[in-house]
């Protein structure tokens, strides 16, 4: 079987441990992985055009998983319904974070690939919102050079967090799009749905903000299986989502729902360059005496210190800033 | 209303360069806010005590002592909490903060005789905001919350 061949491209919409689905020519094929995947194989450079090209050296890949919902790929069809994925195709984004697995090592997981717009859901209760992990989810975004709609769901429970208007002015003045929706009555979801129209995005959040009732309420033949949060005044969500899906939109596009996500840490940012990745403070790097080696954060005359103290910056932003800052 | 920080742990003294720790076993408060030694401070709450919001950082030089008016009905018959007052250097912020369990008495007397001669344009900002600050009359009432009554009544050996 030629696998150059055009007609051998597939798209991975599922994956579950060792396991991926790929949609190809309207069809679903059960994959695994060719072990060439998790090597990369290093060939002597003295003359690439050798054609008797002998293997140097083979590397493992520093990935989690090297293929990811999203992910063009290559496959060789098997001929039962199954197959065998030989290739990814490079990306054109990728939304990745550190994976959180135990050791030295720290690898790659990227969540979602060839992304267009990153959608970080939150709930006005039920949980509470932890703002401090949706500035995680902008960086990352931002990072990736994805743009991001922040969905804030459960505005029926609006009643349990009364001064969430200002919380979610802060991100409306750095320019984010905000949108309030609620699964349960249905509120916002045509406007979510507009948004959502001809382009593939991914839906991130912790567990129990709604994100699979969004999809139920987006697209209602789905049927996707949805837990109450439990019960408490914290009200934390139970982890019910469990693998990466990718569902095609009738009205055009594709959404990826994630299992929920605690930790998000940043992946491939230099603390050197994470005010640039706060919108709000990109104009006001390089523009005190320490230039660009200035750290926001004790330097006398710092021009973000001052814009804060100014209230063009909000503290609560800043705040997060100098977490991330910490971490990396 | 986001839910505050973590204490930040232990830290030296941007002033006088001491180590402090921030354990509330030594302090007897949850928000280690000044040194134990020189009493100095760091600007870096904004809208409540530990919220650890403010970017400005500056130091606070503590500049007198205040008496805070307290729910707890000891605190009430002693006439209130002792406070420290500081004032940053940079922006000129003042706030109120608890004296801690281990802050230097010595130093806490020395800014409360220093305060006798503030300006009247800092005492009138502190006015403003409700913080009265203590005078030479009221020296006997720091003297008692200092070191208590023992002192007063010449129990403590060698006074």
């Amino acid at each position: 079987m030629n696998i150059n061949d055009e007609d051998d491209i597939a798209v991975v919409f599922r994956k579950t441990l060792g396991h991926y689905t790929v949609r190809a020519r309207g069809r679903e094929l059960d994959c695994v992985l060719s072990s060439l995947i998790h090597k990369q194989l290093i060939f002597p450079t003295a003359d690439p055009t050798s054609l008797r090209r002998t293997v140097r050296e083979v590397r493992e890949i520093d990935h989690v998983d090297p293929v990811a919902i999203g992910d063009r790929v290559r496959y060789v069809e098997a001929g039962d319904g199954r197959g065998m994925i030989v290739e990814v195709l490079p990306r054109h984004t990728k939304l990745s974070r550190p994976a959180p697995v135990p050791g030295q090592r720290v690898f790659e997981q990227v969540i979602v690939s060839n992304a267009d717009l990153v959608l970080p859901v939150f709930s006005l209760a039920n949980p509470t919102p932890r703002w401090g992990l949706l500035d995680r989810y902008l960086v990352s975004a931002e990072a990736a050079d994805l743009p991001s709609l922040i969905v804030i769901n459960k505005l029926d429970l609006a009643w349990k967090n009364p001064g969430f208007d200002e919380e979610i002015e802060i991100y409306r003045r750095v320019g984010y799009p905000v949108l309030l929706v609620s699964a349960i009555t249905g509120e916002g979801v045509e406007e979510l749905k507009r948004a959502l129209q001809g382009r593939q995005s991914v839906l991130v959040g912790k567990s129990g903000v709604g994100k699979t009732s969004l999809l139920n309420a987006i697209q209602p033949g789905l049927g996707l299986r949805v837990k109450a949060v439990g019960a408490g005044e914290i009200g934390k969500g139970r982890h019910t989502t469990t693998h990466l899906e990718m569902f095609a939109l009738d009205f055009g596009g594709a959404l990826v729902d994630t299992p929920g996500m605690r930790e998000f840490g940043l992946w491939d940012v230099a603390g050197e360059d994470l005010a640039y990745l706060f919108p709000e403070m990109a104009d006001h790097v390089g523009q005190c005496k320490f230039g660009l080696s200035c750290r926001h954060d004790q330097e006398p005359g710092c021009a973000i210190r001052k814009a804060v103290m100014a209230g063009t910056i909000s503290p609560y932003r800043y705040q997060s800033y100098m977490r991330l800052r910490e971490e990396l | 209303m986001r839910p505050r920080l973590a204490s930040f742990g232990d830290f030296r003294c941007a002033h006088c360069h001491a180590l402090v720790s921030s354990a509330h076993l030594l302090s007897g408060v949850n928000n280690r806010n000044h040194c134990p030694y020189c009493l100095w401070s760091c600007h870096l709450d904004l809208f409540a005590a530990g919220d650890r919001l403010s970017a400005c950082k500056a130091p606070m030089k503590p500049i007198g002592l205040t008496m805070k008016k307290s729910r707890n009905k000891y605190q009430r018959e002693r006439g209130g909490e002792l406070m420290l007052v500081h004032e940053c250097v940079e922006c000129r912020t003042l706030s109120i903060n608890r004296i801690a369990a281990d802050d230097d008495s010595e130093t806490v007397m020395a800014v409360f005789t220093e305060s006798f001669a503030l300006g009247q344009q800092v005492r009138s900002r502190c006015q403003g905001q409700g913080i009265a600050i203590l005078d030479a009359d009221q020296a006997e009432a720091v003297r008692a919350q200092l070191y208590g009554h023992i002192l007063e009544r010449g129990l403590l050996i060698g006074v």
